[in-house]
């Protein structure tokens, strides 16, 4: 239901219409380099993980261009609900391609809720890194730690450079 | 800001190689942990470490322990220990005559993640294995390491932490392929372990040149289009070389 809230109103800051029975997102533009998607209304970190916030809930993931580097996740390990989280602090891991990488928090706060379906489906966070792949919702403890994160076009650019230099 | 750029990807970058011999493995993994902190905190430059560890047996972050196939304490009476580690991977044996590479170094400022890190990692043992005449191949999906037919040869089990690699690969140069019949290899069920021993005729060298020769192969991959300075750490002192 959120995300179909999400999704709407994501469609109205960009001027397309949307129907109430879509769920899915609609990417703000592409890395086409590396035909990654960025998404307006996200924030996002050095660290290949966005957040949404809304009112008093941060959802955290992993981006596109994060999980297209990964290659295909095979486990994922999270955190307890009520643990804390910090800012630029490892969270938990991924496992992909015989490699386990810690995924950092982009900000500080209380785990509410973990996406349980992981456990079963890592591959979710390939199929749909800013959907059905999201990691926690956090109760943030600091929000002003948001205004430190890079927006999308930010983003977009960082991605940009970060490839160019290999 | 392009000249910014242009300096940033012509300036030279250093990989510290460590020649260690045979190292007891929790050593290596404390040392491993220091080093990722120095190298986070740009107190080093990207580090390779070349060594042996004495019978050992490691399991990876999703403790598979159902592919240990005896009980730990026969474990010991074979000589052997037994770890528990954060790395990716299932688990594997290594042993003397077993080549090991644990690059510690930055991906984040060479722009690759762990695919293509893993991916360079096959091919540097896939390089290393054709210099003996032996036709290796990266893993299909679901088997990353490196095969010579149905045989595996090289494993990899890799942990990235802040962007900073740990652990690494593991090349078969002539181990006692008798270990592995007590695990699972990498969990993958009916498919051999095989070695270089056994898969050429070409004589080998001795340990320590095999293994720096596969280091070399690594650095190559790496950074083949791009001037590197290597500084390696032995008994002997420090010694420069260029990469192949």
């Amino acid at each position: 239901m959120a995300l179909r809230m999400w999704a709407s109103s994501t469609a109205n800051a960009l001027k397309l219409s949307s129907s109430a029975s879509k769920s899915h997102l609609l990417p703000a533009f592409s890395i086409s380099r590396c035909f990654s998607s960025v998404l307006e209304g996200l924030k996002y970190a050095t660290s290949h993980e966005w957040v949404k916030h809304d009112g008093s809930v941060a959802t955290i993931g992993i981006t596109d261009h994060a999980q297209d580097h990964l290659g295909e996740v095979v486990f994922v390990e999270l955190p307890e609900e009520k643990s804390a989280v910090s800012k630029e602090k490892n969270f938990g891991a991924v496992e992909s391609v015989k490699a386990t990488s810690e995924i950092l928090s982009p900000i500080s706060g209380e785990v509410i809720e973990v996406n349980t379906k992981l456990t079963d489906s890592p591959g979710l966070i390939n199929s749909s890194p800013y959907e059905d792949g999201w990691m926690i919702k956090v109760k943030p403890s600091n929000p002003a730690e948001l205004e430190t994160l890079m927006g999308p076009k930010e983003y977009t650019k960082f991605c940009e450079e970060e490839d160019a230099a290999h | 800001m392009i000249m910014d750029d242009l300096q940033k990807m012509r300036s030279p970058r250093t990989l510290e190689v460590w020649k260690l011999g045979t190292v007891n493995y929790l050593k290596s993994l404390k040392l491993e942990d220091k080093l990722v902190s120095d190298r986070k905190a740009n107190r080093i430059p990207d580090t390779l470490l070349s060594l042996q560890h004495p019978p050992t047996y490691t399991l990876g972050k999703r403790r598979t322990d159902h592919n240990l196939l005896i009980p730990e304490a026969e474990l010991k009476g074979l000589g052997a220990e037994l770890h528990y580690t954060q790395r990716g991977g299932d688990i594997t044996f290594h042993g003397p005559h077993h080549a090991i590479l644990y690059p510690i170094i930055s991906l984040r400022s060479i722009g690759i993640g762990a695919r293509n890190y893993v991916e360079t990692l096959e091919r540097s043992m896939i390089e290393f294995a054709s210099v003996y005449r032996v036709k290796a191949r990266a893993g299909h999906k679901g088997e990353t390491g490196v095969w010579v037919g149905d045989r595996k040869i090289g494993a990899i089990g890799v942990r990235i932490s802040s962007g900073i690699t740990s652990h690494g690969l593991a090349f078969n140069i002539d181990p006692d392929l008798k270990y592995f019949e007590h695990i699972v290899p990498c969990g993958i069920a009916d498919k051999e372990v095989t070695s270089l021993r056994r898969e050429t005729d070409t004589m080998l060298l001795h340990s320590e040149e095999m293994m720096m020769l596969c280091g070399r192969k690594i650095l190559h991959s790496f950074w083949t289009t791009r001037r590197r300075s290597i500084k390696t750490n032995s008994p002997s002192g420090l010694t420069r070389f260029n990469p192949v």
